[in-house]
């Protein structure tokens, strides 16, 4: 791999990491750097170890071995929510949102270095209604992009499967994330829908600087906004490079095939 | 019945209402916000109670001193409990501080030097050979008390005085708490209540959260100790039974555990039920022993409960749509 070279502007630089849970390996000594405002997408079956690799990323789960550098520093061992706030940020496949709080709420709960969110801030209400009053404008701007501003007063729990992944996605960017994981952004949302969830991304990339590493089930999807594809089988990384050269690659067609024979 | 156009009941009601009332918004803010399952809470009424008897009777603290020293073990036992088992999922949490609270009170029924043991705070070996822990306490409500009686004959009693300091203690509670749960600081508890892993990806120490509720809620059941205490003027192990922390509970589910104003009529509601069964003393209840009697009290708490899990979920002042959103 083309690690060494670009290992200068690396954002991400994943060092032999793997996870074990009992007898089962879900990661496997995956390796990988991430390239300062790239798109990158992780394809690969069922099972091959996607979701586990963002939780290792994440910190929600710790790897067994090996090493996770993020802008310069080890992160493999910090609690997930550092994580967060040093601007790795992630959001989950399925789309979770909190049901009994409004849509706006999700959204200002995620803005970072809210003064109100510590008991001491309690103290300071000027201070923590002005940040309040700007985290609400920032949370109507977001829904505005995504066409949800006529939910922002309901409980998000009376979204739709497809409008609760473009709030975890717009609640995500309130976090002012560096680099953002997406898990299946698109699983299950419209063809249409998921037009427009790709021009905001690519937007987003252009205009804040975000670097993307986005999970996909079907290469096809992602194949034009992304500059590089990783694709995983059985927790290991069988191929990595150009969209292009990713449709050609024997081993991906092998793991693609050999999973549906065994759904069959 | 005429015991119930007294009006001495209804004071003694209040009276009750204010400190369950305290007693139960420290498990509003608990669960309401932070989803967090207490089944301990009355260990720390205990342990304020008790540091108070303990420390006047005993060593002849200042009332006022041992109270606040109270209230701030209360709070110490919430971390400490917090940081013991606050990391066990719902259930696991709901079941150790179950077994928190037994230990507080075993300790206090075997420490017979200190507490009392069995007998109470009565028993509590002191130099002046007089175990009564309220003497400055009563000075403000006899001082209350000697204003009234002009006005109000002999109602002007004890339990009066001490509504009129309760409750408005109650109310100001009240008013922070309802604050403090429009802050950004519950938003992220309210978040913590459904998921963790949301909030943790988001950048918030959900352990913190969970540990500040668990302090706060455990520093209003001291305040509620406190109260107890001057109320009662003796304490027993036998007054912080599990049993203590469920009434805490049915006025929190009456009231809608997620809307804090509710709270003081629940704990009315409460108080009388509690009151109540004293006087049920009419055909068929007659019937009973009043031993027998007296456990009607429980099981009409706990019809109440299972009255309003099944009717009315949200409780009389929640919201149900927040009951119902998946
Ligand atoms: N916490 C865990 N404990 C045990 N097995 C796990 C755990 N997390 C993931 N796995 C296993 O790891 C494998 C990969 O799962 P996952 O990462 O969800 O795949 P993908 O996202 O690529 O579909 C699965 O076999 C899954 O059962
Ligand atoms: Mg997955």
């Amino acid at each position: 791999m083309e690690n060494t070279n670009t290992i200068e502007s690396a954002v991400l630089d994943v060092r032999n990491i793997s996870v074990s849970f009992g007898g089962v390996k879900p990661v496997q000594d995956v390796s990988f750097s991430i390239k300062e405002n790239s798109f990158t997408s992780v394809i690969g079956p069922n099972g091959a170890g996607k979701t586990s690799l963002f939780n290792l990323l994440s910190g929600m789960n710790k790897v067994s071995s090996g090493e996770i550098i993020f802008k310069g520093e080890a992160i493999q061992s910090i609690h997930a929510h550092k994580i967060a706030q040093k601007g790795l940020v992630r959001t989950f496949q399925g789309a979770k949102v909190i049901r009994r709080l409004t849509v706006a709420e999700n959204l200002m709960m995620a803005v970072q270095g809210n003064p109100g969110d510590n008991l001491m801030g309690f103290l300071n209400p000027r201070a923590r209604k002005s940040f309040e009053t700007k985290a609400r404008e920032e949370a109507m701007r977001r829904l505005d992009q995504v066409g949800l501003t006529k939910f922002a007063d309901e409980y998000a729990g009376i979204l739709s499967g497809g409008q609760r992944k473009l709030l975890d996605l717009s609640r995500a960017l309130m976090a002012d994330p560096k680099m953002l994981l997406l898990d299946e952004p698109f699983a299950g949302v419209n063809p249409t829908l998921v037009e427009k969830l790709l021009t905001v991304l690519a937007a987003l990339r252009k205009e804040q600087s975000i670097t993307f590493l986005l999970i996909e089930h079907d290469l096809e999807t992602v194949m034009n906004i992304s500059d590089r594809v990783i694709v995983m089988a059985d927790g290991k990384i069988i191929a990595d490079g150009l969209p292009n050269s990713i449709y050609e690659n024997d081993l991906v067609i092998d793991a693609y095939l050999g999973s549906r024979r065994k759904d069959a | 019945m005429e015991a119930f156009i007294q009006p001495g009941f209804w004071i003694f009601v209040l009276a009750l209402a204010g400190i369950y009332g305290v007693f139960s918004l420290g498990l509003q803010i608990q669960y309401g916000v932070g989803g967090i399952m207490n089944f301990g809470h009355v260990g720390m009424m205990a342990v304020s109670g008790y540091t108070i008897a303990v420390l006047v009777i005993k060593y002849q603290w200042s009332f006022w001193w041992a109270a606040l020293l109270g209230v701030v073990l209360a709070a110490f036992l919430g971390a400490l409990l917090g940081l013991t088992t606050l990391r066990l999922s719902g259930d696991y949490f709901a079941i150790a501080s179950i077994a928190f609270a037994e230990i507080v009170r075993y300790w206090i029924l075997n420490s017979d030097d200190t507490t009392g043991g069995t007998q109470g705070t009565l028993a509590i070996p002191s130099p002046e050979g007089f175990a009564s822990y309220t003497g400055q306490p009563d000075v403000i409500l006899n001082w209350i008390s000697e204003r009234l009686y002009p006005i109000i004959g002999d109602e002007a009693s004890r339990d009066l005085s001490m509504v009129l300091i309760v409750w408005p203690f109650f109310f100001l509670f009240i008013w922070i708490s309802s604050r403090l749960q429009k802050t950004s600081w519950a938003r992220v508890l309210r978040a913590t209540r459904e998921d963790d892993d949301v909030p943790r990806s988001l950048g918030k120490n959900v352990f913190r959260f969970r540990l500040q509720t668990l302090i706060i809620g455990s520093v209003f059941g001291g305040i509620a100790g406190v109260f107890w205490a001057v109320q009662f003027a003796l304490l027993a192990p036998e007054d912080f039974l599990r049993i203590v922390t469920f009434y805490g509970w049915m006025i929190l589910i009456l009231a809608g555990s997620t809307r804090v104003k509710g709270l003081f009529v629940a704990a009315i509601f409460f108080g009388f039920l509690y009151g109540a069964t004293r006087f049920l003393e009419f055909w068929p209840l007659s019937l009973l022993s009043s031993p027998e009697r007296a456990y009607l009290r429980v099981f009409l708490i706990g019809l109440v409960i299972v009255l309003l899990m099944v009717k009315r979920p949200q409780g009389l002042f929640g919201k149900r749509q927040e009951m119902i959103l998946e």
